[in-house]
């Protein structure tokens, strides 16, 4: 047979799956037309009609056999079977909605959890950026000693520069910077990045339009006012203009000239932050207004990332960067010590942050992958006892000849279906997971390009989850199913030889009761954290307090103007309704970004500066302390006499002091900040200590100068009052505006910013604790589930104890021992494994005990609790047996 | 495809074919008396092995079927060969004499070389 006639007869094969009536009633036709004419035939022959008949049947072999052979002729007979399989299923399931229901609902739980962390993992870790062979694209680190932070000087990343050609394409370095965009009369916050001229050249980003930045943009210091949109910025801000180029935009009270637009989406060379406008590193000055680090080695504020060579290995190029960083330390020794540069893939702050985000996400891949376990183990569960219902119907198919395969494969057929449906679920879920997630903006102030879309690669995971699912909770109940006894269970005896199932059973209920447990005991730690990080003694009182952030020099503010708007705008918010005290900083607690100088005691030895104690430092106005509800423990408050020319004062907190002058009194000694020749500072007052970078630090040593001896336009005004917060803030915003309408300034309640160091406790608290009581809801049901149906199978025995004269309570302890067993061997498996596991959590206790006996104690009670319930329901059914009827029944 | 059955089989679709070449149009019980005529009543088919041999000649499209009335007024299937049958039944034929003649070679009395 030639292969056309092959394929036309598959093809006609595989139509015949369809027009089934049709054609079952045209082969009925033939066939009954065929015996009509042989029984003609053999009338003629003279035979009886019986006989004509029997005669015509045997000769054709049967009417059903060969409808049967004609059918498999017909049709492709492995596809058939495979349609008959789940038309089998969907009926099953149709008819017990109550279990389908809980079925899908528990695994389209597990599913979607699954995909939607997936994606967090994909777009933070997977994504490669979106460059030019991204795999070669290295981030580098500033690592001293233990300390790892991203940031490299400018001189020192020239230098690496032009010495790296051996292992490098190219090395450029970035950094963001604040914006203030004036166009066509409109003034916005926004973020940008100052790049080097080799940036885009390196990463192989071409202009959509217009061109790039290039080396040549990178000469002169401050000769080159140019700029490029990103493709989201372009769109947004000029309606996606194809004339942009050659447009002018003033940023920071200076005129930029665009010279292009990227493509579509790039968004810079961080994962999370999307800056909308990129400028040449020789601008920087210019950009931050007041701030020019170019020649400086000690400011070490770049990202640098790089390219490896084709063939370079992370290890040649480690090991090249190893014999710079020496040079590097040879040749300036005051800025270099112990300096070394390490490679870590790009993204998240040059690999810094990598290990927490890691760690993060890891995290919740492991809470998410057990509740998708615990609801495969329950449906493994609840399916087994389905499967034990239908033991006398398996037996009796085994018995007639049906194979052992093909009744796996048919209740196989059942939990595919079963695992298909709760995967698209799971992805719709997954879906609205991502877009709730991607709308809440977590509390920070740089623009962020979550994309969580959900591509191919979650997809893909998604449907290797289903199936893996499928396979999991399904094969191994249709395995133990169809290994049935047959004479006992066709005799309909109920098989007390039923221990090893049950064993399996019990298993399952270990495992689901351990695995709740951990959960729950980590949901419970992370409550017990958030209560001991509101009970955290802060340094300051953040009810009823509100502030407002806005940044002078962004606006082209010299210090004289400044100083003015300070003034007038602390004059005006003091002066309105229910202001109780006002007070500038430069930065208000708790923020990452605060800054630590080098602390040089008055008639102490001189240190290095690389080994000089350091210490945070601020600048503060007049009432800032009041406003802040910091308590100052010893000596004066700053006050409007502290002026740029009266004598340079400073207050600091106790930790300071402690540390500085320890037993000595603090007041009127006198230490210089930052450098062995800056001015000398008197101490006037001593504030309690508090937190400042972070919930998590120990105490730390902190400086406060008065902002009218050491100027910054970079301001936040903290507010304190009586009144409704929001009606405050739209207050002082108000005054802010008619100061200056061009100045871009952002508002918040103090609480609202001790949300952000707060977030992932809360996240994980969240997530855990969710997840944790899904679990053991989910537990519940199953050992409910299980404990169930050993009553039901168990009628007759506790029938025949109880004739025997067992009482109701003997009945009781029975089936709840047998309930509780595996119950509590499983909360002494979690209670191991959650000591083992929470360690890993450590850093976001705020020094929670990650062995807290009451959170464990408490955990495992309301676990032991709830499945005493769950076997208390069937063991007083149980109670209720009557043993005349359950003799007679079986 | 080379077990016993098909063997049966492939050798059945031969005679199917050459039936209805020489018969002309024909239904399945006609198809199955004409076989077992021609074969001078050695051969006993199962009719109801000629179905499915006749439904896997019509999915390969050798034959064609219609609904007609039978000689005696009964509503029958008819089968009738279509050109690429008449095709296949050449070549069939071809290869059929080929094979016999190349076997009765072996079984001749041995001709000295």
């Amino acid at each position: 047979m030639t292969r056309a006639r092959r394929l036309r007869a598959l093809a006609v094969r595989v139509a015949g799956l369809f027009g089934r009536v049709r054609r079952e009633r045209e082969l009925a036709e033939e066939l009954e037309s065929h015996i009509q004419m042989h029984v003609d035939d053999n009338l003629r022959a003279g035979m009886s009609p019986g006989e004509a008949r029997r005669q015509a049947l045997i000769r054709l072999g049967g009417v059903t056999q060969t409808a049967e052979a004609y059918r498999r002729q017909r049709g492709l007979p492995l596809v058939e079977g495979l349609f008959q399989d789940l038309r089998y299923g969907v009926r099953r399931l149709a008819k017990s909605p109550g279990f389908t229901l809980v079925a899908v609902l528990s695994l389209a739980l597990g599913i979607g959890a699954n995909t939607a962390i997936f994606s967090i993992v994909n777009t933070a870790l997977l994504r490669p950026l979106p460059v030019e062979r991204p795999e070669q694209i290295v981030s580098l680190a500033n690592a001293a000693g233990s300390r790892v932070f991203p940031g490299f000087s400018y001189p020192n990343y020239k230098d690496l520069r032009d010495r790296g050609g051996e292992v490098f394409d190219g090395l450029y370095a970035y950094r963001f910077a604040p914006l203030s965009v004036s166009h066509e009369g409109t003034s916005e916050r926004l973020w940008g990045y100052v790049v080097t001229g080799n940036y885009f050249e390196v990463l192989g980003v071409k202009a959509a339009l217009g061109r790039v930045l290039t080396p040549d943009d990178d000469r002169q210091p401050g000769g080159h006012p140019v700029t490029v949109l990103s493709h989201e910025g372009w769109q947004r801000r000029f309606g996606a203009d194809p004339s942009v180029v050659g447009k002018s935009l003033v940023v920071n009270g200076r005129g930029f000239t665009v010279v292009g637009v990227l493509p579509r989406g790039f968004y810079g060379t961080e994962i999370i932050a999307a800056p909308e406008l990129w400028f040449p590193v020789s601008m920087q000055a210019e950009i931050e207004v007041g701030n020019s680090w170019l020649d400086k080695r000690g400011v070490e504020n770049l990202f640098i990332q790089g390219r490896l060579r084709p063939g370079v290995g992370r290890e040649r190029a480690q090991a090249a960067l190893d014999v710079l960083a020496a040079q590097l330390e040879r040749e300036f020794p005051e800025v270099n010590e112990g300096k070394r540069a390490t490679l870590s893939p790009p993204g998240f702050f040059s690999g810094v942050m990598r290990g927490a985000v890691l760690g993060f996400t890891g995290l919740l891949m492991a809470v998410v992958a057990f509740v998708l376990l615990l609801a495969c183990t329950n449906l493994a569960n609840l399916l087994l006892a389905r499967a034990a219902e239908r033991r006398k119907e398996i037996a009796m198919r085994l018995a007639l000849g049906a194979s052992r395969p093909r009744l796996v494969r048919q209740l196989m057929a059942e939990s595919m279906l079963l695992a298909v449906v709760s995967g698209g679920a799971g992805v719709l879920l997954a879906y609205w997971l991502t877009q709730l997630a991607a709308g809440l903006k977590p509390p920070v102030d740089v623009p962020l390009a979550i994309d969580l879309h959900l591509d191919y690669r979650v997809m893909a995971f998604t449907c290797a989850v289903s199936l893996l699912t499928g396979v999991l909770f399904g094969l191994l109940p249709a395995w133990q199913a169809t290994k049935v006894e047959l004479l006992p269970a066709l005799k309909d005896e109920s098989a007390s030889g039923g221990f090893r199932r049950s064993r399996l059973k019990s298993g399952l209920i270990v495992l689901q009761v351990a695995l709740s447990l951990v959960l729950l005991v980590g949901g419970g730690l992370m409550l017990r954290a958030l209560q001991r990080a509101q009970a955290l003694d802060l340094g300051f009182e953040p009810k009823d307090a509100v502030e407002m952030s806005f940044d002078l020099r962004l606006q082209g503010y010299d210090e004289a103007r400044g100083r003015e708007f300070q003034r007038q705008l602390l004059e005006r918010v003091r002066a309105l309704p229910g202001v109780q005290a006002a007070g500038l900083v430069d930065l208000a607690p708790v923020d990452l970004h605060f800054g630590r100088d080098s602390v040089y005691v008055e008639g102490r030895a001189q240190e290095r500066a690389s080994k000089a104690p350091r210490a945070l430092t601020s600048r503060a106005g007049p009432g800032y302390f009041r406003a802040m509800s910091t308590r100052l423990v010893r000596g004066r408050d700053f006050n409007e006499r502290d002026e740029e020319k009266s004598p340079p004062v400073a207050v600091v907190n106790e930790t300071f002091a402690r540390r500085f002058w320890p037993g000595e009194d603090p007041l009127g000694r006198r230490f210089r900040l930052g450098g062995p020749e800056e001015l000398l500072l008197e101490v006037v007052g001593v504030v309690e200590d508090g937190k400042y970078a972070g919930l998590n630090e120990e105490p730390q040593a902190y400086a406060v100068r008065p902002l009218a001896q050491a100027y910054t336009g970079t301001n936040t005004a903290v507010i304190r009052t009586d009144r409704n917060l929001r009606e405050v803030l739209a207050a002082v915003r108000g005054e802010v505006r008619r100061l200056d309408p061009h100045l871009p300034a952002s508002g918040k309640t103090l609480e609202e910013r001790l949300a952000m160091p707060l977030l992932p406790v809360r996240v994980a608290a969240t997530l855990l604790g969710g997840f944790g009581l899904l679990a053991l809801a989910l537990a519940a049901v199953g050992i409910y589930g299980v404990m169930s149906y050993a009553v039901a199978r168990r009628t007759r025995e506790i029938g025949i104890r109880v004739a025997l004269g067992a009482r109701a309570s003997n009945v009781m302890r029975l089936v709840v021992g047998q309930g509780m067993a595996p119950v509590l061997f499983g909360v002494v498996l979690g209670l191991a494994a959650a000591l083992g596991l929470t360690r890993l959590a450590g850093s976001l206790l705020f020094g929670v005990n990650a062995a807290d006996p009451l959170t464990y104690a408490g955990v495992a009670a309301l676990l032991t609790g709830v499945a005493l319930l769950a076997c208390y329901v069937p063991a007083r059914r149980a109670t209720k047996i009557d043993p005349l009827a359950a003799l007679r029944n079986e | 495809m080379g077990d016993k059955a098909d063997v049966w089989q492939g050798t059945l679709a031969l005679m199917v074919l050459k039936t209805l070449d020489t018969m002309g149009p024909l239904h399945g019980y006609g198809i199955a008396r004409r076989i077992e005529q021609t074969s001078g009543g050695l051969l006993s088919i199962n009719y109801g092995t000629l179905y499915p041999a006749l439904l896997k000649l019509e999915q390969e499209g050798y034959v064609s079927s219609e609904w007609g009335t039978s000689d005696n007024n009964r509503r029958a299937k008819f089968y009738k060969l279509t050109r690429a049958g008449r095709r296949q039944l050449a070549k069939e034929a071809r290869d059929w004499e080929q094979t016999t003649a190349i076997l009765a070679r072996f079984f001749a009395p041995a001709e000295e070389s």
